[in-house]
């Protein structure tokens, strides 16, 4: 995971950290002897320890063409934050953004993820409602075309993942199935544990990329435009989220015609981090509490008439509460309500649920949240010792309220006491609704995708991970 | 007093890296670790006079890594030997009477790891790498190792981490030239890092290679590429750090002018006082604290006089020095020359310390 650094200057140090070696190998700095060169090429004049044949070897494969480091590279590797950082803020920041929306030749659409609302809402001090219509007050008065709520695209992801788990389970292939909202873990899934684990990762696209879909393949023409004159920007909690809107695999084609095949474009065009929507409203001079609450667009946002906000329970998408009863429900005929009762394992950020029929265990759900966690539901796995049938995993410490892109604390707050503040906001006034229940789903599948898990769902709804390999810049160094 | 070479314990191919004397009872069990990749085992003749040249090589231990065995120790019941090796991995050993078996191997760190050491109980052990990260383990039955933190804060290369002698509280030491110590939090939750014992406050002012306790806790030496050792206070109760980052633990004295090369190494031996060093300058020296200060408040007008330089120890950079547990006079070091060497401290009287104040398991 490369890109948390707002995670790394913070104050919580249990995340995907960044490391050293950069799959791109950093040719320019291979030199002989007598200087060694330790971490990040820092030069140390020193001769000792340069005798070692791993450091001769790396040595060997050096060659004098330029570096050359592209967005792709960086999403296969956790090594330099540096030239991921730089490709970031070129391609995906509060910069570009307003330079969209001055050219105005593009539609540009803003999606907010319910967990920068909750950020907000909790640094401003008002309700997520309000907070959000806040917020699209203030995009709108800048240009932006629609505001909408990716709790409504995660409903969408959501009910896939839950016919996904269903199909699985029953043909008992790659359980555990392991969560794929999270970008931080999928980047560190594909780089360090590859085949062993990429099969378990849920084919199901995360909210962001969901919204993506939907906003470029098919709402744009509810708002009269064509998708190449869409700008989507999504505010989010986490910097990851700008190296999955980089994916290549959420690049799609437009309509093909007889001369030219259709134009590529990406789902998701920027993504903006919570603190990056501080930094915006500082540049245009707006006070967030002052600002006017403007109607909410209503066309792609979990909010009803009587303006009730609505979503699903957890700070994290809520996926291993959502799919656990829709499996007891469709796989055991046990309606489960009322909450979920998890129980708290080695720490408070890996919990797990169970539900028993006869005494026995028959559906084995956990939340594993930060990278200790993690660690060790990977070794579980890899060792063939993991009971679980699902996992939510998030690699950032209490999950996606916690993520790097969150507004920091305030001067004397303690991290601690921001998380729960921010949980709570997170909750208040969201009514709980089951996500088949909602009616924007509904109409997405009646007129556009079919039904939950048809061919076309899966075809616009599902994605891939590949195996990236490392290469010769982690030998660097050795001693 | 001057170091009496006892024994050159050849058999490497290539440089080695650290040695580890197992605790516990029985004839004295040292293990050495290597660039060729491998963990030696060399064992005392039972019986012997403690300064007999009696060792033999009982093992060469090739199972765990594919690269450098960086550094190896013994758990404090002498049972398992952790090693941390280049190839990112950590390995475990198990001696069981007079064999000594692989039985695991724990992933985790993206790439090398330098250090590794166990806590006073023998219930956590703790890795760093260059990767900036420590890793906190659990040791578990059924030889089951859990990952309960990933402590990220240095900002380059972890060079070693060793635990205080008798609490939970871990202290590691990074090429970005501070020394940090970590603690469990209130609530058990996590880890974190309590304290960072650096510049702009007094601090190393390069790579930080090594740290090492005195046998009860109170002090601490560290030593650098600064060229000085750096003797701290380490008395405080440092899990209640106020907020303000003050580190609880004082720099007490800094031993410089007599290193001109890297120190690599630095060994407070808890049986006989003694601070050893080994630096790149091919030489082992060994400090003592001058004892003719007579001061009310500790630490104040402590210094530390060298007693010993021994010359060309090894033929090139000491890598390692390490004191015997328990024979006040025995010494073992490790060197880029591919030789381990068993010293004899002779003259000089010892201000041998109390064997109550020993943290070593009881029931080795």
């Amino acid at each position: 995971m490369s890109a948390n650094f707002s995670v790394k200057v913070g104050r919580h140090n249990d995340f995907i950290s960044p490391s050293q070696a950069c799959v791109v190998s950093l040719n320019s700095l291979k030199k002989s002897s007598p200087q060694a060169f330790d971490d990040d090429g820092l030069v140390q004049i020193q001769s000792k320890k340069l005798l070692n044949p791993d450091f001769n070897q790396a040595s060997a494969l050096s060659k004098s063409d330029p570096v050359k480091v592209s967005l792709h590279d960086c999403l296969a590797c956790s090594g330099c934050i540096t030239s991921a950082e730089t490709v970031l803020i070129e391609q995906q920041s509060t910069g570009e953004f307003l330079s969209q929306l001055d050219t105005g030749k593009k539609a540009v659409v803003v999606s907010l993820s319910p967990q920068s609302r909750a950020s907000l809402a909790a640094y401003y001090g008002v309700t997520p409602l309000q907070a959000f219509k806040k917020f699209t007050g203030f995009m709108k008065s800048i240009g932006v075309r629609a505001v909408f709520d990716t709790s409504c695209s995660r409903d969408l992801s959501l009910i896939e993942s839950c016919k996904e788990f269903v199909t699985r389970f029953r043909d008992n292939k790659n359980l555990p199935i392991l969560a794929s909202a999270c970008p931080g873990w999928v980047c560190y899934a594909e780089k360090t544990h590859g085949a062993d684990i990429l099969p378990h990762i849920s084919a199901v696209k995360s909210p962001q990329q969901a919204m993506g879909a939907i906003v470029k393949r098919y709402a744009c023409s509810s708002l009269g435009l064509q998708p190449e004159d869409i700008y989507h920007v999504t505010v989010m909690p986490c910097y990851d989220k700008k190296l999955e809107a980089s994916r290549e695999d959420f690049v799609f084609s437009g309509e093909v015609n007889e001369e030219t095949d259709g134009p590529q474009m990406t789902e998701v065009d920027c993504v903006l981090t919570t603190t990056e929507v501080l930094d915006l409203l500082a540049t245009k001079s707006a006070d967030f509490t002052a600002l006017e609450e403007a109607p909410l667009d209503r066309l792609l946002a979990n909010v009803d008439e009587s303006e009730q906000l609505f979503g699903v329970q957890g700070g994290s998408g809520g996926y291993a509460e959502c799919i656990f009863r829709y499996a007891a429900s469709v796989l055991f005929g046990k309606e489960v309500t009322g909450p979920l009762k998890f129980k708290v394992l080695r720490n408070s950020d890996f919990q797990e649920t169970s539900l028993e029929i006869g005494g026995k265990p028959v559906l084995q759900f956990a939340c594993v949240y930060g990278f200790r966690n993690i660690q060790n539901l990977v070794r579980r796995i890899k060792s063939g010792k993991c009971e679980y049938h699902y996992v939510e995993i998030m690699a950032c410490p209490s999950g996606c309220l916690n993520g790097g892109g969150q507004i920091k604390p305030r001067k004397g707050q303690s991290a601690k006491d921001l998380i729960q503040l921010i949980e709570v906001t997170y909750a208040n006034d969201i009514e709980i609704r089951d996500p088949f229940s909602n009616k924007i789903t509904q109409g997405l599948y009646d007129q556009w995708l079919g039904h939950p898990g048809s061919a076309k769902a899966c075809e616009i709804m599902q994605t891939q991970y590949h195996s990236r390999e490392k290469t010769v810049g982690s030998y660097i160094s050795d001693w | 007093m001057s170091l009496r070479l006892v024994q050159e314990l050849a058999g490497h191919d290539d440089r080695v890296w650290s040695v580890a004397w197992r605790p516990g009872g029985g004839p004295s069990v040292l293990a050495s670790c290597s660039g060729d990749k491998t963990v030696r085992i060399w064992e005392h003749s039972p019986g012997a006079s403690p300064s007999s040249a009696t060792w033999v090589c009982k093992a060469v231990l090739d199972s765990a890594h594919t690269r450098t065995v960086r550094q190896c120790e013994w758990c404090p019941a002498g049972k398992l030997l952790a090693t941390a090796s280049f190839d990112s991995t950590l390995g475990m050993y198990e001696k069981i009477g007079t064999e000594i078996s692989f039985i695991a191997s724990f992933e985790g760190h993206e790439n090398e790891v330098k250090s590794v050491a166990w806590n006073s109980s023998g219930s956590l052990l703790a890795s760093c790498s260059r990767d900036k990260s420590v890793w906190i383990w659990e040791v578990l039955p059924g030889h089951e190792f859990e990952c309960v933190s990933v402590l990220n804060g240095h900002s380059q290369d972890v060079k070693m981490v060793t635990w205080h002698p008798s609490r939970d509280i871990l202290v590691s030491a990074s090429y970005d030239n501070s020394i940090k110590v970590w603690a469990e939090d209130v609530d058990g939750d996590d880890w974190r890092c309590v304290q960072t014992l650096a510049a702009p406050g007094r601090g190393h002012t390069s790579t930080v290679w090594g740290i090492s306790f005195n046998a009860t806790g109170d002090r601490m030496v560290s030593c650098s590429d600064d060229l000085t050792l750096m003797v701290w206070d380490t008395s405080a109760d440092c899990v209640s750090t106020s907020a303000d980052g003050v580190a609880p633990w004082k720099h007490l004295t800094t031993i410089s002018g007599y290193h001109d090369r890297t120190i690599f190494s630095v060994h407070w031996s808890r049986v006989n006082g003694l601070i050893a060093s080994g630096a790149g300058d091919d030489c082992i020296r060994v400090f003592d604290e001058l004892r003719d200060n007579v001061s009310t408040l500790p630490g104040e007008g402590l210094s530390y006089e060298m007693v010993l330089k021994q010359e060309k120890a090894h033929s090139t950079d000491v890598n390692c020095v390490r004191w015997h547990p328990k024979e006040p006079r025995l010494l073992a070091s490790a060197g880029d020359d591919g030789v381990v060497k068993i010293w004899e401290l002779v003259g000089g009287d010892l201000p041998l310390l109390s064997n109550e104040s020993l943290p070593y398991d009881p029931r080795g």
